[in-house]
């Protein structure tokens, strides 16, 4: 191909690993990130909703531009590979220049590279080795580590601290792979769904998100579930006594609440919602009257008899929530609670004849039962009737999580390191100075907030002239032969 | 470097003498007190109250904007100092407001938009000290200080109650996430009075200033006249149904709206005066004409007028009252509870263009006030290497305790995905800042607009955008 010297996949690689790519990349997951946000989505709008808020002909495009599902759109997963990507290629790009830096540390000066140096002074001194010495002595009263370098016979010392913190980027960028690698497996392997429970309900089957069923190789089981209300009346906890059936054997039970769920392979069950399913009743509290005006409170429980004085059995055997009577007959009109009917069966013990007495609590009314030797009472309060509580649970299996998780703990440690992690260098040199006499000269340097070194700097300056002066008397001799020499240049 | 063209500019008042403003609020603060002890006393009710507290923190935050308003009238170094002190003052007793709240409901405010804003205020107060004494920047209260008193103002019309919390709030993560919340926005809320006291120190010119004030003003009177302008001249608010403390609701999510009559007209001219000045900018931008900033200055001067006008109108009239509705017959309460943000916006547009005001008589002192724009330059950026790390906290614990309570750390739920847009834009910030060398004005136009977006993360997601995270 005669299009330069670089090819194809030499032009990819440069496309991508640059930090113009980078940001533009950015920009169009922001924008689409924020275009998902204005416009409803569909994973977590009902339909009638989306209806409501959008004509069908914006809806028709709306979806066909696939922006009522921006977040699992082919494109807009393909842009943040390529980010993945883009970031990838630039840190391998400029990883081996900063592990080269990292590794093999500069030591050695030479009259150029101090010639460079923002942080510099040089010291007067009569002896190197003395001079050196009173260095160290200095260096490590400030709790800076020394390291003796032998160089073209010029003996020097070096000092570093935080080194690590060139890697910080890296260390960043890294976190944000681990935390893609566990967004991706998640999203792959991973699944929700709900389950909803009665009470003494076991299942193992739950609605996937997505649409679809999924058996589970475990059951759970609902023992009981419940609502606790503050004084005026709103939620204040909701709890399930939860546990996990396998093969027919209870190997963990516990009691969730929101924000506590239940772990098991992997797999989470967290307290959702509760409600009482108005289909069915648990159990009904009511009344029945002798002849004699007694009353007696009678609690029957669905399909299970109950004497009814020395001669007679009961059951409650209906429950209709709306119901309606039309020749005598009562027939279901709808599941909403409108019209509440309880069917009850009476058995004579003697004659086995059975007699329909139906209740009517909205009207008070009871049909039916009249030659009966008892009189119903209808339930004095909704309170009289149980209906059957079901746990809501919503169930999440996210393998994927501990890279995210991991990724997140990376990328504290990495910015941590990154802002304030400083990595600072000395270097001291004792050497002939332009005029020729014998000067300790101390340089440095830092990677961020010079300011703050520029005061350790002066420190560590101050340290060395207090060493030098406090060991040798010739040393302050030295200083009233000569003024100091001291170069602070810009920061 | 564009010339320091020094505008033909309104003359400012005469100095009216170093301590007569200081003794003003003095007198202000001491006789608002007063009268609110004698309310109280009144009333009966307890002194202690966490409702009197904020007054008290209001007083003083309310001094402490009054003063660098002062400074920015007659120049006088003077004020600036008592401003910090009333900002202290203001801190102590809103961290009495937040300790009475705590104590009552037994946990830290994090459970509510008003909660939110308490403690939202108490961060932006306490940064303005940090900012004042650390930093050396002393008007920095001058940018700080409305804001808090905007956000005092908004807590007064929301509802209060301490409410016990809802199952999915009993959660310590709540107090994680929230603390770094508040920290954070409080931090970049800082970093953007940074950014614009460099462009001041930067020589950005006045007159820019004056476009992107007008620019500012004008959009909320737009927006406000676009979205809520009746036939034929009335203004549209919610009903407010005062027993229960809450908006009317027509049905699932449908808001009753009654419209005020007139009070659109006043809206419409308020807008008008508002884009003038912004007019006047361009024309002499075309024309490459001075003069024609001066008369925007004017323009502007004329335009607070009718937003004060605009505002005790919208108050005056909006108070307690009933009004028709075009969508059910009869007459409708509504109330300035009901409308919070109109009222916020509307104050927030007086407060930016008095400071404007400030800037244009008083550009000079405020520049001796202030550190270096390399310094400034530098503290901004030291400011958003705080806030980027409690960002990343904040999104990180709120992942973890969604994974808790929902089952899922990321749902793409719109304030989840802001919060990560004000990451990557804080991200791109830092990004240019080390990568790319960008530094003065690109780095503080870009610290500016993540505070914008920061807002818009904090409030337009909760207000304007449904979804999962309706508590605050």
């Amino acid at each position: 191909m005669a299009f330069g010297l670089s090819s194809i996949p030499k032009r990819i690689h440069k496309t991508f690993a640059n930090l113009r790519t980078g940001i533009v990349l950015l920009i169009l997951v922001v924008i689409a990130s924020a275009l998902g946000t204005f416009v409803l989505q569909r994973p977590v709008t009902d339909a009638d909703k989306l209806a409501q808020a959008y004509s069908p002909n914006t809806l028709r495009w709306l979806d066909r531009l696939t922006l009522t599902n921006v977040f699992h759109a082919w494109w807009f997963l393909t842009l943040l590979g390529l980010v993945s990507l883009s970031i990838l290629l630039v840190s391998i790009d400029r990883f081996p220049n900063a592990w080269r830096f990292y590794a093999r540390p500069y030591r050695k000066t030479d009259s150029h590279f101090r010639g460079a140096l923002p942080h510099k002074v040089e010291l007067p001194i009569k002896n190197a080795e003395d001079g050196l010495n009173a260095a160290e002595r200095a260096l490590k009263k400030l709790g800076w580590p020394a390291e003796r370098v032998a160089y073209k016979n010029e003996p020097s010392l070096y000092s570093e601290r935080h080194r690590f913190s060139v890697m910080a980027v890296y260390i960043v960028h890294a976190s944000l792979f681990l935390i893609f690698a566990g967004g991706i497996i998640d999203g792959t392997f991973g699944y929700s769904g709900f389950l909803a429970l009665h009470k003494g309900q076991t299942d193992n089957v739950i609605e996937l998100r997505s649409g679809g069923k999924k058996h589970l190789p475990f059951a759970v089981k609902c023992y009981a579930a419940g609502q606790e209300n503050y004084a005026d009346g709103s939620p204040k906890k909701w709890w399930s006594k939860l546990a996990v059936v396998q093969n027919g054997k209870e190997v963990r039970s516990k009691e969730i609440v929101v924000n506590d769920p239940l772990v098991y392979r992997g797999l989470r069950f967290y307290q959702s919602s509760y409600w009482l399913d108005n289909r069915t009743v648990d159990s009904l509290q009511i009344a029945w009257l002798a002849k004699d005006g007694k009353e007696t409170p009678l609690q029957l429980q669905m399909n299970q008899p109950v004497a009814l004085g020395s001669d007679a059995t009961v059951s409650l055997v209906d429950y209709i929530p709306d119901a309606f009577v039309r020749d005598g007959q009562v027939f279901k009109k709808s599941d909403d609670i409108e019209n509440l009917a309880f069917g009850l069966e009476v058995k004579d013990r003697a004659t086995a004849e059975v007699t329909k007495v139906w209740l009517f609590p909205a009207q008070g009314a009871v049909l039916g039962g009249e030659n009966l030797n008892y009189q119903f009472k209808n339930p004095s309060s909704a309170l009289d009737i149980a209906w059957v509580a079901v746990t809501g649970l919503e169930v999440s299996h996210e393998p994927g999580q501990w890279l995210v998780w991991a990724g997140v703990l990376l990328m504290s440690a990495g910015l941590g390191v990154a802002f304030y992690m400083v990595h600072m260098r000395l270097w001291i040199v004792a050497i002939p100075n332009a005029k020729g006499k014998l000067v300790l000269w101390v340089g440095g340097q830092a990677n961020k907030n010079r300011d703050r070194f520029e005061q350790k700097f002066n420190d560590v300056v101050e340290g060395i002239r207090t060493e030098l002066e406090s060991t040798s008397p010739t040393q302050q001799s030295a200083r009233k032969e000569q003024p100091e020499l001291t170069l602070a240049g810009a920061k | 470097m564009a010339t320091r063209a020094r505008v033909v500019r309104m003359e400012p008042p005469a100095a009216t003498g170093g301590n007569a403003l200081l003794v003003l609020v003095g007198l202000s603060v001491i006789f608002l007190l007063i009268v609110a002890l004698l309310g109280v006393a009144k009333s009966g009710g307890s002194l202690i109250s966490e409702s009197n507290f904020l007054y008290v923190a209001l007083i003083f935050y309310a001094g402490a904007g009054a003063l660098y308003m002062g400074f920015g009238v007659t120049g006088t170094p003077l004020y600036v100092r008592y401003a910090s002190v009333s900002t202290s003052i203001g801190l102590v007793a809103n961290t009495l407001a937040v300790a009475h709240r705590w104590y009552l409901s037994g946990r830290p405010p994090f459970a509510s938009i008003y909660e939110m804003l308490l403690s939202f205020v108490w961060a932006v107060a306490a940064m303005t000290l940090i900012a004042e004494k650390k930093f050396g920047v002393k008007i920095i209260g001058s940018i700080t200080m409305p804001l808090a008193v905007v956000c005092v103002i908004l807590m007064q019309l929301l509802p209060s109650e301490v409410r016990p919390l809802v199952p999915a709030l009993q959660s310590t993560w709540l107090h994680v996430h929230v603390t770094l919340a508040m920290l954070s926005y409080a931090t970049c809320a800082l970093s953007c009075a940074l950014a614009m006291m460099f462009l001041i120190k930067d020589d950005f010119r006045t007159e820019t200033f004056l476009a992107w004030t007008s620019a500012m003003v004008s959009a909320i009177y737009v927006a406000i006249v676009a979205t809520r302008f009746e036939r034929w001249g009335g203004l549209s608010v919610t009903g407010w149904d005062a027993k229960n403390k809450a908006d009317i609701f027509l049905g699932r999510g449908m808001r009753l709206f009654v419209t005020v009559p007139d009070l659109g007209w006043l809206f419409v001219i308020a807008a008008l005066a508002a884009i003038v000045p912004l007019l006047l900018y361009f024309a002499g931008r075309a024309r490459k004409n001075e003069s024609f900033y001066a008369t925007a200055n004017k323009a502007v001067f004329i335009s607070i007028l009718l937003q004060l006008v605009v505002v005790a109108a919208f108050v005056l009239r909006v108070r307690d009252a009933a009004y028709p509705s075009p969508d059910q017959d009869g007459l409708f309460p509504t109330s300035l509870a009901a409308s919070p943000f109109l009222l916020g916006g509307m104050v927030t547009g007086i407060f930016a263009s008095l400071l404007y005001l400030m800037l244009l008589w008083r550009r000079t002192d405020l520049e001796g006030l202030l550190p270096s724009a390399d310094t400034l330059d530098r503290v901004t950026y030291k400011t958003i290497c705080i806030a980027f790390p409690l960002l990343t906290g904040m999104i990180a614990a709120g992942a973890y305790w969604a994974n808790r309570t929902w089952g899922s750390y990321w749902s793409w739920d719109p304030k989840e995905t802001w919060a990560a847009i004000t990451w990557l834009v804080y991200a791109g910030y830092l990004h240019m800042r080390i990568t790319r060398g960008w530094r003065g004005r690109r780095a503080a136009y870009f610290a500016i607009l993540g505070f914008g977006i920061v807002i818009f993360t904090f409030l337009g997601v909760t207000y304007l955008l449904p979804g999962l995270h309706a508590y605050a």
